[in-house]
């Protein structure tokens, strides 16, 4: 269970905190990142055939926003936890799920800010056992004219007990 | 590029040969630097056989199947859930599977179901992507 009640926790969905400045899509942490996830596609690090193929200049995959976790696009104060003390013990936190609502795609050059919202907490019981505690943190990223590029919903599960206990 | 969809149609791909290397390549370009998916020892501290794959890491190769069966241009929506771990020496399977065609006042809407399964046949992420065309 959080260090927090869930009523606590409750008190805070709704809030929002500006949570990524000067995200500037760079077109070499897209090759970059097009090669870690293993697509070849020639339009993730050529100009020119991202333009034959439609794009305005080379787009970035579309997780790419994943990248905005790098310190640098943190304003000061702002860590792992975007802002939000959730009283989540970390070592028994996973990934549930992650979804992403496009407005457009991401392009090189483009110069975003997140601001990300607590959307959503709550709980249940667990099927091995203990309390799991999920919460939602909704990052809306917008472009330097203001306009909406894409938002990302994370879903984080603080599981019942100490994660481990996987196996091959 | 006009292009007709119908239910039933898929995309599919294989990356084989899933390795250490390509978690720590994911987590340097990705900025995920939790530690379980690339420092042996603290994965093993923590209980697991070994170090495992970044959710993100699979969601990032299942979006080539998306990307081609979608375009990014016309994608509006993409959602994984994350329900097994990716382990090295795994194979993954992604399909991209169109489920629904329907016209709106924004054009098709275009929806798919994404499987990522291993060798085992095991699902590892299952999800959806929904495109306007």
């Amino acid at each position: 269970m959080p260090s927090k009640s869930i009523e606590e926790l409750n008190h805070i969905v709704g809030k929002t905190n500006r949570t990524v400045e000067n995200f500037e899509i760079e077109r070499g942490k897209v090759a970059e990142f097009a090669r870690a996830i293993r697509d070849p596609a020639k339009i993730y690090i050529n100009e020119k055939a991202a333009q034959e193929a439609g794009y305005k200049t080379i787009p970035a995959p579309p997780t790419f926003a994943r990248t905005s976790y790098f310190p640098r696009y943190r304003p000061e104060g702002i860590d792992y936890d975007l802002g939000f003390d959730l009283g989540f013990d970390r070592s028994r936190v996973v990934h549930g799920e992650q979804k992403y609502e496009y407005t457009r795609p991401l392009y090189v050059g483009d110069v975003l800010v997140g601001d990300t919202t607590l959307e959503d907490v709550h709980q249940r019981e667990g099927s091995d056992g203990g309390t799991m505690t999920f919460a939602v943190l909704r990052t809306d990223f917008t472009d330097e004219d203001g306009e909406h590029v894409l938002s990302a919903s994370n879903t984080r599960i603080e599981t019942g007990r100490a994660i481990g206990g996987g196996s091959k | 590029m006009t292009r007709e969809y119908t239910v039933g149609d898929s995309v599919k791909h294989t990356v084989e040969d899933i390795s250490r290397t390509d978690f720590a390549k994911y987590a340097g370009a990705s900025g995920d630097f939790n530690p379980i998916h690339y420092d042996e020892p603290h994965a093993e501290q923590t209980g697991y056989e070994s170090v495992f794959g970044q959710g993100m890491f699979t969601a990032g190769i299942a979006s080539q199947s998306v990307r081609e069966a979608l375009g990014l241009q016309n994608l509006k929506e993409y959602r994984t859930r994350f329900s097994s771990q990716v382990w090295p020496g795994d194979t993954l399977f992604t399909t991209v599977e169109v489920t629904a065609v329907t016209e709106t006042d924004e054009g098709t809407r275009v929806e798919t179901d994404v499987t990522v399964t291993n060798q085992d046949g095991e699902k590892v992420v299952t999800g959806t992507a929904v495109a306007i065309v």
